[in-house]
């Protein structure tokens, strides 16, 4: 017992009163303002649709990956989406190893209805033979690093991970038009999924004293904070998803505040996500082109003589 | 395959070491007597590395390998940085990050009688002195130094406390003043307390000079002196 008790994180009394009266001078722990977001970097694996997204000290991993599968009885012409997530003890000494806590399920719920209720993937798309075969995209988010404010991280590796994603081309054949062919990327260049928008989720952090709020909240505000609350907008302004579960209430008038400041934020971070995506595709595009290994001049009429000769 | 003897042990001083490096050829050197600190495993002849890191010696005779790590192992007469997790009848259960947690006896104050014990709530920070450290056990720490005074060890008031790795905790223990330190306190003036087991306490006036200090400190883990100084003053420029 008292070797688990060891391996906790822990907040002292003086953390916490400190956080709070730093944030009434408006200071936040780490150098930044209340409505500053941390420093994002998006990466790209060497395979389509693996991303890797660092916040600050949080770390998301995102696969993305595609199957042919029967579709749902009441949706016969639309593709699944399915978002799965992972937290190891690596991540933070509080997950548990196995079935995953509560915050891993609330995680993936956010992300999902996100994406899923503002139909930023097209699904239409994805089917292949109505009733029969449709594409079900898995995304995987594997959880690395804990620093706070996994949901963003994690909202940004999704996306990644989606807009470089390809799947196979496939094509109806066989005898009555019935069989799939699903073509090798050999053959066929792999199609990549129609996103319309993206939905970026920006997490907000309250504290009780005199209704003060900050965006991106890292690990150690987050313990010290009343509640929070998670917007996902997109760039256009529109609103997909609020999700504000527990924690302290909220005036109304604060809640129109996050709603506007977030609509700046997801800007910028669209504009970001989208530039990495551009040159992750352009690196994809050189590396599809062959080139031999020296290149010599050849005398064409000199081997047309040697030909002849022989 | 070939061994790689070190031929010469004064080469390797000061550079890095990884396990498997041998260090110093003992059947060339007969009537020494040599110490060996951590990190270090006496094998027949030959002294080889046990644990990755830097390798010093200290005059006359004393060789040990300083690494840095994340957590923290327990030894004798270390200063450290607890925090309470629980009080129970005979001890107060203190986090140090060490493998387990430690015991501080309620006993360990300079005056302390079964009728004055502090009462310490959970999350109360502590400067600490390890007194007992062996394997296995929990380790047993003291409020006091070793001729039963104060001497400035007990709870920290205020302030802020953050965490750093091992071996930037020695760097700012090490004399003479570490320049990220020295930079900072000829602009800032601020009180500080640093762990050996990688927990750093600051305490100023004002939070942001607080906020300034901390994350000079944890910046300056891998830049060398003259950076860290660089990296102070554009901090300093920042806020004034």
């Amino acid at each position: 017992m008292e070797g688990r008790l060891a391996n906790a994180w822990r907040l002292t009394a003086n953390d916490k009163s400190f956080i709070r009266t730093a944030l009434l001078s408006e200071i936040r722990i780490d150098g930044r303002k209340p409505y500053e977001y941390r420093k994002i970097v998006v990466k790209f694996g060497r395979e389509d649709g693996s991303s890797e997204v660092q916040l600050g000290q949080t770390r998301v991993m995102g696969i993305v990956t595609a199957q042919l599968v029967q579709p749902y009885r009441d949706r016969p012409k639309e593709g699944i989406l399915s978002i799965f997530t992972e937290v190891s003890p690596m991540a933070d000494p509080s997950f548990e190893p196995g079935h995953p806590g509560e915050l891993a399920v609330e995680l993936g719920r956010i992300i999902d209805r996100g994406l899923r209720e503002s139909k930023a993937v097209d699904t239409e798309s994805l089917c292949v033979l109505a009733g029969k075969f449709v594409w079900a995209i898995r995304i995987d988010l594997h959880i690395l690093d804990n620093g706070g404010n996994l949901v963003d991280a994690a909202n940004i590796a999704a996306l990644a991970a989606l807009l470089t994603f390809r799947r196979p081309e496939c094509s109806l054949g066989g005898e009555d038009g019935q069989e799939v062919i699903v073509h090798p990327p050999e053959i066929r260049e792999p199609l990549p999924l129609i996103v319309h928008h993206l939905p970026i989720a920006i997490t907000f952090g309250f504290f009780s004293n005199d209704s003060i709020l900050v965006i991106d909240p890292t690990h150690n505000e987050e313990a010290v904070m009343g509640g929070r609350m998670t917007t996902t907008v997109n760039a256009n302004g529109d609103i997909c998803a609020i999700q504000k579960a527990g924690g302290e209430g909220v005036p109304q008038r604060v809640i129109m505040q996050c709603l506007q400041l977030a609509t700046a934020k997801a800007a910028g971070i669209t504009k970001q996500i989208k530039e990495a995506v551009e040159v992750y595709n352009t690196e994809r595009a050189l590396r599809k082109i062959k080139r031999h290994p020296t290149s010599t001049g050849v005398n064409v009429k000199e081997r047309q003589d040697q030909s002849v000769g022989k | 395959m070939e061994k790689k003897q070190s031929g010469s042990p004064p080469s390797l001083i000061d550079s890095t070491v990884v396990p498997g490096d041998v260090v110093l050829d003992l059947s060339s050197m007969t009537n020494q007597t040599i110490m060996l600190g951590g990190g270090l495993r006496q094998d027949c002849d030959a002294i080889s590395v046990m644990k990755a890191g830097t390798l010093r010696f200290s005059k006359p005779n004393k060789y040990w390998v300083e690494s840095s790590q994340k957590r923290y192992t327990p030894c004798v007469e270390d200063t450290v940085l607890g925090i309470v997790v629980d009080s129970k009848a005979d001890n107060f259960l203190i986090d140090i990050k060490g493998p387990v947690l430690a015991f501080l006896p309620v006993l360990a104050f300079e005056g302390g009688t079964r009728r004055n014990i502090p009462k310490f709530e959970v999350g109360t920070l502590l400067y600490l002195r390890v007194v007992k450290a062996n394997f296995g056990m929990n380790p047993e720490l003291s409020c006091t130094d070793a001729s039963g005074k104060a001497a400035e060890f007990g709870p920290l008031k205020d302030g802020y406390m953050f965490e750093t790795s091992t071996g930037l905790s020695r760097k700012l223990l090490s004399s003479p003043t570490c320049p990220v330190l020295e930079a900072l306190g000829k602009k800032l003036s601020f009180e500080i307390a640093v762990g050996l087991n990688g927990r750093v306490w600051v305490n100023a006036a004002t939070p942001d000079t607080i906020v300034v200090v901390a994350n000079a400190i944890m910046n300056s883990e891998s830049l060398s002196g003259a950076q860290q100084i660089i990296m102070v003053e554009h901090l300093l420029k920042n806020i004034q």
